[in-house]
């Protein structure tokens, strides 16, 4: 048999035995990989190479292979049992930056010079190290980055904003074809729909999409963009009303000259404050 | 406009946004929302009520106005 031949079968076969025990080593991402993992891949890719080279003898090859393949496979398994084992081989975190103030031991420890400290924190958007109060050297060469409570994003829940729950619209309409089976599951049917159509002016055959959120509005999407779909209105129109009706008690409350009916207009009126404090986040989503 | 005509008004608006409520109500399928939808409904009532109970007093105090 010439020399070429035999490389391609043995390459043949030596690929199809790679793949498969590479998925034996399990589905780790290769964006997460640590020291450890690199060396085993490369070597894998080494022996491999070697042998479908016919550069070493096939059988030692091959030996050297299951083991490179068997030895890191049963560490990963050693390794979700039992946390020292895991330490060991993947290596713990460690603390770069605490209470805002950089651990320059840590840092030596870690072999991180500044700048590297520095180019790491700028690929995380960090530019001002200040801003820092907590910083993390995962197992795999990562930083993870706190940031001090002022420099945070702004969220909803640290201007004590009142959102409304995030509901997932349910789509029911596609290319035209109503969908009965998520219309069912609102409650609702194809009369509701076509009467909502009406409503929108849109024939339809020249809807494309058409999703129902939880309180029952329908949002729209047109095959003709050039028609413009009016935006569900309800809430928004229901809110202001509320919002004249209090506004309408208070004025009462300043018109009339009788002490009890004052009370009472003023109580009205606090309490249709009430409601639109509760239902402002709902109706506003 | 006299004063029972505007409070009129005012009970009209907020009746017609009870009826929207109503049909939020049916439609919204979480039950914490309609809780909370439930809720604020009946506060609209209590208002309501105490609106048309000026009104009957106010239609007896000028009885010119009553009706619409």
């Amino acid at each position: 048999m010439p020399e070429w031949l035999l490389i391609l079968f043995r390459s043949a076969g030596l690929f199809i035995i790679a793949l498969i025990l590479t998925r034996l080593l399990g589905k780790r991402q290769t964006s997460r990989l640590t020291f450890f993992d690199l060396i085993t891949g490369i070597v894998i890719g080494v022996i491999v190479a070697t042998i479908s080279l016919g550069l070493v003898n096939l059988t030692y090859g091959l030996v050297a292979l299951v083991i490179w393949t068997a030895f890191p496979a049963l560490i990963y398994l050693l390794s979700i049992k039992s946390k020292i084992v895991r330490d060991i081989i993947q290596g713990k975190e460690t603390v770069l930056i605490n209470h805002g103030k950089v651990l320059e031991d840590k840092l030596m420890e870690a072999l991180y010079t500044p700048e590297d400290l520095l180019s790491q924190l700028r690929k995380k958007d960090v530019f001002n190290f200040a801003d820092v109060e907590f910083a993390v050297l995962e197992p795999t060469g990562d930083v993870s980055v706190l940031l001090k409570k002022d420099s945070q994003p702004l969220t909803p829940k640290t201007i004590d904003l009142k959102v409304g729950r995030e509901s997932v619209p349910q789509t029911v309409m596609m290319d035209g074809v109503i969908m009965d089976e998520p219309l069912a599951a609102m409650g609702l049917n194809r009369g509701w729909l076509h009467t909502e159509l009406e409503k929108a002016g849109v024939a339809p055959e020249n809807v494309f999409i058409a999703q129902v959120d939880s309180a029952g509005q329908l949002y729209l999407d047109l095959f003709d963009d050039a028609i413009q779909v009016p935006k569900p209105k309800t809430k928004d129109l229901l809110l202001a009303t509320l919002k004249k009706c209090q506004a309408d008690c208070e004025l009462y409350a300043l018109g009339t000259k009788s002490p009890e009916a004052k009370k009472m207009y003023g109580q009205s009126s606090q309490i249709l404050a009430e409601v639109i404090a509760d239902l402002e986040p709902y109706m506003k989503r | 406009m006299t004063i029972s005509g505007q409070v009129k008004q005012t009970v009209a608006s907020l009746n017609g946004i009870q009826a929207t409520l109503d049909a939020i109500i049916s439609i919204e399928q979480n039950k914490k929302e309609r809780q909370l939808l439930e809720q604020n409904r009946a506060k609209i009532e209590s208002v309501i009520k105490n609106l048309e109970k000026r009104i009957s007093k106010l239609e007896f105090e000028e009885p010119q106005y009553k009706g619409f």
